[in-house]
């Protein structure tokens, strides 16, 4: 049993009574037993010697440990693909300081656009489809998408094209300016790093 | 080599035909004045351009646009238009109004609309409705009452028959005084018809003869002048009666 094997999402590593559930494994509360849920080699962590509870811990790593995965309360930059009146969609392109290397959806919810008077949000004076936001991941929410949050000062639209198609300069918390035409968009804007 | 180039004093453009390019109001001559720009217009730092061949109108006190008339139609807010249910959500009809995206019209959109009423559409059902909200790059939004609340004539409409045109004839339908072709038939026929500013036209009477001749002569009339167009009804009236 303490031998590293090569497991399958579901095979079962232990019984909960046994083996602690670390990363890439999961407890299942019906039958207490320990599920992998990764495709990868499993590893068994001894517990520290003064601990309460003295069972091991099984790890499975998968075949990209290293990989950006969006995990509550990262910051994730994400361009906007879809707008609607009470959410925007947006695809989750780096975590943090790494690029992604497979795709992940996010969700921004009219209630998380900001922090104040958040029944009074204008989506489509937010966001626009093909803006790069700034958020914080709230929870990993559904099977389809993370739920993401721009309601702080810092997240936000950071980089955003006019109509004409131009590069827009931020002018103030709410509003954008095209540099070609002097159009001013609406944009929930994010702190400018200085 | 010839470039647009904006000539001040020059007999300005409008009532007249403009083509994408042309630089039709130079701001620089004309300072401390707030233009409104509609459809078909561009600003290009200090002069605005044309993106649409048409005419270009102004209307008091600072509106500018370029009307013309294609089969395509871009949605805007506050038109009236004639659209076909798609599909049925929960909380929205999907209907589909000849723009690039499908409209949705929310199920309680109707005058005493509640959740314990709410209209069953079938797929294919021909509404009025009006387009409340048109941002670029989001779905249409709908509402089958108008801006007090009230029914007026909007919702689902029975029998009958619709064809579609170009917005420039339905624009032209609609405009008052009325329009020549339903003048004069109106004279003769009795017949009721909803226009749509997206193309699409439904006319209903009590013989169908009657809406096959209702609906040829509208659709023969887009290029006609006033005159032309009373002589071509007179024309058909005559050969069916």
């Amino acid at each position: 049993m303490e031998e590293s094997r090569l497991v399958t999402p579901g095979e079962v590593l232990g019984k909960a009574s046994q083996v602690k559930a670390g990363k890439g494994a999961y407890v299942s509360q019906r039958n207490s037993t320990v599920y992998a849920s990764l495709t990868g080699r499993s590893c068994f962590i001894s517990p520290p010697p003064n601990s309460i509870d003295q069972r091991p811990t099984v790890e499975v790593t998968g075949h990209n440990p290293h990989a950006a995965v969006p995990q509550p309360s990262s910051i994730v930059i994400a361009r906007v693909t879809k707008v609607m009146p009470k959410m925007a969609s947006a695809d989750i392109m780096c975590v943090g300081p790494k690029s992604v290397r497979e795709k992940f959806t996010g969700i921004i919810r009219q209630q998380d656009v900001r922090a104040t008077e958040i029944d009074k949000v204008e989506m489509h004076s937010s966001f626009r489809p093909g803006d790069i936001v700034k958020a914080q991941v709230l929870s990993l929410g559904d099977a389809r998408a993370y739920h993401l949050s721009t309601a702080k000062n810092e997240f936000g639209v950071i980089s955003a094209e006019s109509a004409s198609g131009a590069t827009m300069v931020p002018i103030s918390w709410t509003e954008m300016q095209c540099p070609l035409t002097g159009q001013t968009e609406p944009r929930k804007v994010a702190k400018v790093e200085t | 080599m010839a470039i647009a180039e904006p000539t001040n004093n020059s007999p300005s453009y409008i009532d007249k035909l403009v083509v994408p390019g042309d630089v039709v109001l130079d701001l620089s001559s004309m300072s401390n004045q707030t233009i409104k720009l509609g459809g078909g217009l561009r600003q290009d730092c200090d002069s605005i351009t044309a993106m649409k061949a048409g005419m270009l109108r102004f209307s008091k006190p600072n509106k500018y646009w370029v009307e013309s008339s294609q089969k395509r139609y871009v949605p805007s807010a506050g038109d009236a238009v004639l659209g076909i249910v798609v599909d049925t959500k929960a909380e929205n009809f999907l209907i589909d109004i000849k723009g690039p995206a499908l409209a949705y019209l929310p199920v309680l959109a109707f005058e005493g609309g509640t959740r314990r009423n709410i209209p069953k559409f079938e797929v294919g059902t021909l509404i009025y409705v009006r387009v409340v909200k048109a941002n670029i790059g989001m779905n249409p939004d709908l509402s089958c009452m108008d801006a007090s609340g009230k029914a007026a004539e909007f919702g689902p409409l029975k029998d009958g028959y619709m064809f579609e045109t170009s917005t420039g004839l339905s624009r032209m339908l609609l405009s008052s005084p009325a329009c020549p072709v339903l003048e004069a038939l109106g004279k003769k026929l009795s017949f009721e018809i909803a226009v749509g500013l997206n193309g699409r036209v439904w006319v209903n009477a009590a013989a169908p003869s009657t809406v096959i001749l209702v609906s040829n002569a509208i659709m023969n009339s887009e290029t006609l002048t006033s005159v032309q167009q009373k002589l071509m009804v007179d024309k058909l009236l005559q050969r069916t009666q």
